[in-house]
């Protein structure tokens, strides 16, 4: 699915779908003077006028992104294609060649600046720093002084070499939703500055990279994902501090959806997967573990640390939590419940020890129950104390003095009661719907259905001691449906 | 270890290894390309491959360690390492061999499948076709799971390797002998059979599988220790298999010249199995070939799919991952359609192993090189004994492959070495 989101100014818009088929010729009256990149050309306007008309609208159109897109590959520099040039002095010696290209990301800039390059003189790898740059084109780095302080490469804190660590290596593209591998990365004179602007997922572009070197120069701008929709990953090694890059990086991730997150954790390598993991909060990334592949999720688990691992499972619904720990092995298992706060673990650890298939194998124990003796008022009031209420509640358990459960009360109801009902006035005549906690699943989804609820009650003893929502039957319904997965591939 | 209903498809590396790591290990050894070789051998020159096979062992023993230890340090498949640790041209030329190889097998194993069929008195033009288009919609439907297991069953038909072996009363002495002094034959007939050895014992396909299954299963740099184990005994496992075989064809039939039927290869298990021999080598192997037919094009898509860069299609549909599923639907057609072209299947499943001989010492280059590198493994990287024994078997296997293309290419010219 090829994207063309060159939504920035500086690069023209383009899409595959409005792009009229070849063989039409350069024929279009207007020739725009395509000088800047500026302004992509918008879709043709509304049907006005004859088919013919459209055609030449059209044409021109495509002339002018031609001319746009001739003038934005004459800006923007490939670095596949400028890696193993002459790097150039004032005067026009050529003092070596150019290894690599260093930018720095770590301080919340859309477009990443150069901040040096590493230019490979005789048997020594020095560092240019980027103020010496004049000019970067296609096929050489022209500098702007003849005499030049060359110092050795030493990678800086929130450096990266863009040849060696970006180019070739998994990224996140944060719009697409998808993992991509970069094909090319293009820099661009923008902004006060020679910045990272895109990176080119094509196949196009690895051709070009295998074909001869003057093959490189040409930059193929067909399929380039802006770089202000990429996440990228730092490239220094573990010792860093993640703190620092969540801060600066999170907003991007932010626009996904957990079960979007879940997608890319599946995809990304180890490395990678666990550098995405650090720059989420345990909440956002328990969001996105409880939407991962089981499978994918028990992998995920058993190579993060026990640690880092026990403080996901916490902060998981209690029931996803329990799905997750029954696909560790026993060792590994005990290992992330060792490292798990007391309180939270024992609560996990008597969950695991219902059989999976069971009501209390699949319910949630992250439940509201309130007494019968509270009122309305003092409810809420207690509910909006409370640190963290599941989203997804629908109901409260209502217990009388002994913690028997009396009604199960939609929160509707509690919505529309004055402040000061007491909570045993909402209670009805009927029997609360519930389930015991070893209910198979066809009848937790027959009382469902009965109770026409969102979720239902299970009870050992009369007391409430989890909820089932609609979704875990469905959940539970399908079972096949990891493994009937490859059909897909045929829809 | 989650049940096998969780599984997921696109995952197989580690689904195949649910099935046990000792079974996966000696199937290894076993599937048709190695069967035919090893039987071949043992048929051609006796007991006397039997050294070669130690060496061999030696080697691949180092070169699993080095692909686990890749894997389980940096949670990278072979195939993305290469991507991101050498040029695009070099990585090109990686993933040209990796396929050449892995076509090979294919081939291997869409022959592997029509010789058990013409054993029972089918025709290969009739069997091969309709067992291509068989396995390419099990594996689209969805189904093949059911049917792998199936063939997993099938192929422990060959664990009657050793039993065999016992019952054809080999001559011990010459055994101990042929496994402990060294020896080679200066001929082409040895070179060809030590390439063939070499290409269904290092095959570049077992090592993706390893590299693989090892990240798949969450091995990190603390479980290594572990994995060492079950890397080092799989792979002498898989070999003792391999020895088996050579030893039961040799007690049999060694001497009497290269194998050219599988009913010839049946008979080694003739001392064990009598008039049922042919029937239980015919099965064994269309066991073994249909598991492989359908899981080798699968993975080598898939490691393509990430040296491309486009691992995520793995799991889209058809029109969204068009790299994928052609790549998988035209390694079935290209191996189903060698397999029709007239000529002796025995013989092409055992020149396809000499091609993956050929191949092995490109792929083991990449492997060397990664291995070595400090910059990738820290103080995992290859100490001085595995560089040693890597560079040694990088050595032996590119001197062995060398020769062998260089005698064969002048050898078109009129000159024989």
């Amino acid at each position: 699915m090829p994207r063309f989101s060159l939504h920035r100014p500086y690069l023209p818009t383009r899409r595959r779908d409005d792009t009229p088929e070849a063989g039409s010729g350069p024929g279009a009256p207007g020739g725009t003077g395509g000088t800047g990149a500026p302004g992509g050309p918008g879709a043709p306007g509304g049907s006005t006028g004859s088919g013919r008309a459209i055609v030449r609208r059209r044409l021109a159109n495509r002339e002018q992104r031609l001319l746009a897109t001739r003038a934005v590959r004459d800006t923007i520099v490939s670095l596949a294609g400028l890696v193993g040039r002459p790097v150039r002095n004032q005067g026009g010696a050529e003092i070596g060649r150019l290894d690599d290209v260093v930018c720095r990301w770590s301080d919340g800039q859309t477009y990443p600046p150069v901040t040096g390059l590493v230019v490979r003189i005789g048997r020594r790898e020095a560092f240019v720093d980027a103020s010496a740059i004049d000019r970067i084109e296609h096929s050489q780095v022209l500098l702007r002084s003849s005499r030049l302080d060359l110092r050795d490469f030493e990678p800086r804190e929130g450096e990266v070499t863009l040849a060696h660590q970006v180019l070739d290596h998994q990224l996140v593209d944060v719009d697409g939703v998808q993992v991509i591998r970069a094909a090319d990365l293009y820099l661009a004179p923008v902004l006060g500055g020679i910045r990272l602007v895109g990176v080119d997922v094509s196949a196009q572009s690895l051709l070009r990279r295998l074909g001869p070197a003057r093959w490189r120069l040409r930059p193929t701008p067909e399929r380039v994902i802006d770089w202000g929709s990429i996440q990228p990953f730092d490239e220094t090694g573990p010792g860093h501090e993640p703190e620092m890059r969540f801060r600066t990086t999170n907003a991007r991730l932010e626009r996904l959806r957990p079960g979007e997150l879940a997608d890319l954790l599946e995809d990304l390598m180890r490395p990678e997967r666990q550098k995405l993991l650090d720059s989420l909060t345990p909440d956002e990334a328990a969001d996105a573990l409880e939407e991962m592949d089981p499978e994918e999720l028990a992998s995920l688990l058993r190579e993060a640390e026990p640690g880092q691992a026990a403080v996901l499972l916490a902060a998981m619904e209690p029931d996803e939590a329990v799905d997750a720990l029954r696909d560790l092995g026993a060792d590994d298992r005990s290992d992330v419940l060792g490292a798990m706060d007391r309180v939270k673990a024992t609560e996990l650890v008597r969950l695991l020890g219902y059989p999976e298939d069971q009501a209390g194998g699949f319910m949630t124990t992250a439940f509201v129950t309130a007494s019968v003796f509270e009122t309305v008022g003092g409810l809420t009031q207690r509910l909006r104390l409370e640190e963290d209420v599941p989203d997804e509640l629908d109901a409260i358990a209502l217990v009388d003095g002994e913690g028997q459960l009396v009604w199960d009360l939609p929160l509707l109801r509690l919505l529309v009661s004055a402040p000061d009902t007491r909570l045993d006035e909402l209670v009805e005549a009927e029997e609360p719907v519930t389930v015991g906690s070893g209910a198979e699943v066809a009848e937790v989804a027959d009382r469902l259905i009965e109770a026409r609820r969102l979720s239902v009650l299970v009870v050992e003893d009369g007391r409430p001691v989890g909820r089932i929502l609609a979704d875990d039957v469905l959940d539970a319904l399908t079972p096949a449906r990891g493994r009937l997965h490859f059909p897909r591939l045929l829809q | 270890m989650t049940g096998v209903a969780t599984r997921r498809f696109r995952r197989f590396w580690p689904y195949l290894a649910a099935a046990g790591p000792g079974l996966i290990a000696a199937n290894a050894g076993n599937d048709a390309g190695g069967v035919a070789t090893y039987a071949s051998a043992g048929a051609e020159f006796g007991y006397r491959p039997l050294f070669f096979m130690v060496v061999i062992t030696v080697g691949y023993v180092c070169v699993q360690e080095m692909v686990a230890r890749l894997a389980a340090h940096t949670g990278k498949g072979l195939a993305a390492l290469i991507r991101e640790q050498f040029t695009l041209r070099l990585t090109a030329f990686a993933v040209l061999a990796f396929a050449v190889a892995n076509v090979g097998l294919v081939v291997t194993e869409f022959a592997g499948i029509g010789a058990a069929f013409e054993l029972f008195g089918v025709s290969r033009y009739l069997s091969v076709p309709l067992a291509a288009v068989a396995i390419w919609m099990l594996v689209m439907l969805g189904s093949y799971r059911y049917a792998e297991r199936v063939f997993l069953v099938l192929s422990l038909v060959f664990i009657t390797y050793p039993i065999a072996m016992f019952f054809g009363h080999p001559d011990w002495a010459q055994v101990a002998s042929n496994l402990v002094i060294p020896h080679f034959l200066h001929s082409k007939a040895f070179i060809l059979v030590g390439v063939g050895l070499i290409g269904t014992t290092i095959t570049p396909y077992i090592q993706l599988y390893t590299a693989g299954a090892v990240v798949d299963r969450g091995i990190g740099p603390d479980e290594y220790q572990y994995e060492r184990i079950d890397a080092v005994s799989g792979a002498i496992l898989s070999d003792l298999v391999s020895i088996f075989i050579i030893i039961a064809t040799a007690a049999v039939l060694g001497g009497t010249g290269a194998l050219t039927s599988a009913a010839q290869a049946a008979k080694a298990l003739e001392p064990l199995a009598g008039r049922f021999a042919e029937a239980l080598f015919g099965i064994g192997l269309l066991g073994a070939s249909a598991l492989a037919a359908a899981v080798v094009p699968l993975s080598t898509s898939y490691a393509m799919a990430e040296a491309v860069g486009v691992e995520r299609s793995v799991s889209k549909s058809f029109r969204q991952a068009p790299l994928f599923l052609g790549l998988f639907t035209a390694q079935i057609v290209v191996g189903a359609g060698l397999v029709l072209l007239p000529g002796n299947l025995f013989s092409l499943i055992i020149n396809a192993q000499v091609l993956e001989g050929v191949v092995t010492p490109i792929t083991l280059v990449f492997i060397l090189i990664l291995a070595n590198r400090r910059s990738l493994l820290g103080s995992a990287a290859n100490g001085r004994l595995a560089r040693t024994v890597g560079l040694a078997t990088v050595i032996l296997v590119g001197s062995f492959a060398t020769f062998l293309v260089v005698s064969t290419v002048l050898g078109w010219i009129g000159v024989s070495l």
